[in-house]
């Protein structure tokens, strides 16, 4: 066991950990943070993506012990007050969550992607989520949540799924 | 994970070696873990002592000068890589090839140094590498050597480490600094995906070179071409140095004929 801090979403836990335990199953089994998702636990789906020390990474393939000291943000900070942030917002407008599973990894995925580019074109999304499956296939709305929540989203012609 | 370890997080390169030394066989290293923690999950691999080499600082070195050329420690992350501005300008194929290599999540972990350690066949710094002549700098209780890529991997996930060396890190030498080059990655899908097969071709000073990935056990580096040689020639050298096997991911004469596409197509780009 090794003791070990990590401040998330602004807030410090302290806890004691197994060595061989992963980031991801430190924050949903003993923090009771279960936004972050595990899909395939290789690093091949990103359903575990959250951000560490600035810079966006599979939680899975991360030891709970090599992220002491670090500051981490989960899907959970997002929302803040009961206010939803606005590419939470734009998923929901532009029906982005399908099951749902994808969608705490895409956000933070997003969130890097925007800090970024603040503007990213349809290919720099496109890329920038190449690391995110969706197994429902709602890519589509995913690019157009984000295009709309950066203010790009072409009025003309647009599916809103509204 | 199932599989228990004790975590140790040395912060000097000596500490890292006196675990190495005491440990031998029944230690991993472990800095972005992209191959390691993957291996232990599935239990390929069962270490009982993990070394996490990231708290130590001289293996964060990554610096380009005229005498020593670009030097990636061993904790250098592939996005540190592919962003410093000496590679974008001097080393086109570690920057096409890089941006190959998994994804950007991936590359924030995944290392030029692990790719090489892990020395398998579709690793996609290998190639690049073995063309630009780089050396990976080992060294353990016993001193340091330096060994050129090309005889560091031995075979399918094997290499010429031992188990109480540690890779410090990649020199990639100034020769081929400058050299225009294109990198082409066959794939199941237009996302990220292990190469299926791999060609890096770079030219210059009136030099042609080409490394191929995922064609052979170890990743191969053909003879050297005088600038001008016709594709069909280079095609030829490839189809007797490569060894394809089938696999899940595709039929050895589907790779070999790869090999060949994507050579025409480099010549043709890149201008051989």
């Amino acid at each position: 066991m090794k003791r070990i801090r990590l401040t998330i979403n602004d807030q410090l836990y302290e806890r004691d950990v197994n060595e061989h335990r992963t980031l991801l199953h430190v924050l949903r089994e003993e923090i009771g943070l279960t936004g972050t998702k595990e899909g395939c636990g290789a690093g091949e789906c990103g359903a575990c993506t959250i951000i560490v020390d600035g810079l966006p990474l599979n939680s899975c393939l991360v030891l709970a012990v090599e992220a002491d000291g670090t500051t981490i943000e989960t899907v959970e900070g997002e929302a803040r007050s009961g206010k939803l942030s606005p590419v939470q917002e734009a998923f929901d407008k532009h029906h982005a969550v399908q099951c749902g599973f994808c969608t705490p990894g895409m956000l933070m995925t997003i969130k890097d992607l925007l800090r970024r580019h603040p503007h990213p074109t349809r290919e720099q999304i496109i890329e920038g989520i190449e690391g995110n499956f969706c197994r429902c296939t709602g890519y589509e709305q995913i690019i157009e949540a984000v295009l709309d929540a950066t203010g790009q989203l072409e009025q003309k012609g647009a599916i809103t799924h509204a | 994970m199932t599989h228990e370890f004790s975590y140790h997080a040395p912060g000097s390169i000596a500490e890292a070696l006196a675990l190495l030394a005491e440990h031998g066989d029944e230690a991993a290293v472990l800095s972005g873990g992209t191959d390691l923690l993957v291996n232990i999950r599935s239990g390929l691999s069962r270490p009982r002592h993990v070394v996490d080499i990231k708290r130590i600082p001289e293996l964060k070195t990554l610096s380009y000068d005229r005498q020593s050329g670009l030097r990636i420690g061993a904790c250098v992350t592939m996005n540190e890589l592919l962003s410093y501005a000496p590679v974008t300008e001097w080393f086109a194929v570690l920057q096409a090839a890089g941006v190959e290599l998994a994804t950007y999540q991936l590359r924030n972990r995944a290392t030029p140094v692990g790719n090489i350690v892990t020395a398998s066949p579709c690793g996609d710094m290998s190639s690049p590498l073995l063309c630009l002549d780089a050396e990976v700098l080992v060294v353990s209780q016993n001193g340091s050597r330096q060994v050129p890529v090309r005889e560091f991997i031995t075979g399918v996930q094997t290499t010429a480490l031992a188990p109480d060396e540690l890779v410090q890190e990649l020199i990639v030498p100034r020769t081929y600094a400058g050299a225009k080059a294109g990198y082409k990655k066959l794939k199941r899908i237009k996302g990220h995906d292990l190469g299926v097969v791999s060609v890096a071709l770079i030219t210059s000073n009136g030099t042609v070179r080409v490394g191929i990935g995922s064609a052979a056990p170890t990743p191969l580096l053909l003879p050297d071409f005088a600038c001008g040689t016709p594709a069909e020639e280079i095609q030829a050298a490839a189809a007797n140095a490569i060894s394809p096997i089938d696999d899940v991911r595709c039929t050895k004469e589907y790779r070999a004929f790869m090999v060949g596409v994507f050579i025409g197509r480099l010549v043709e780009e890149v201008g051989a």
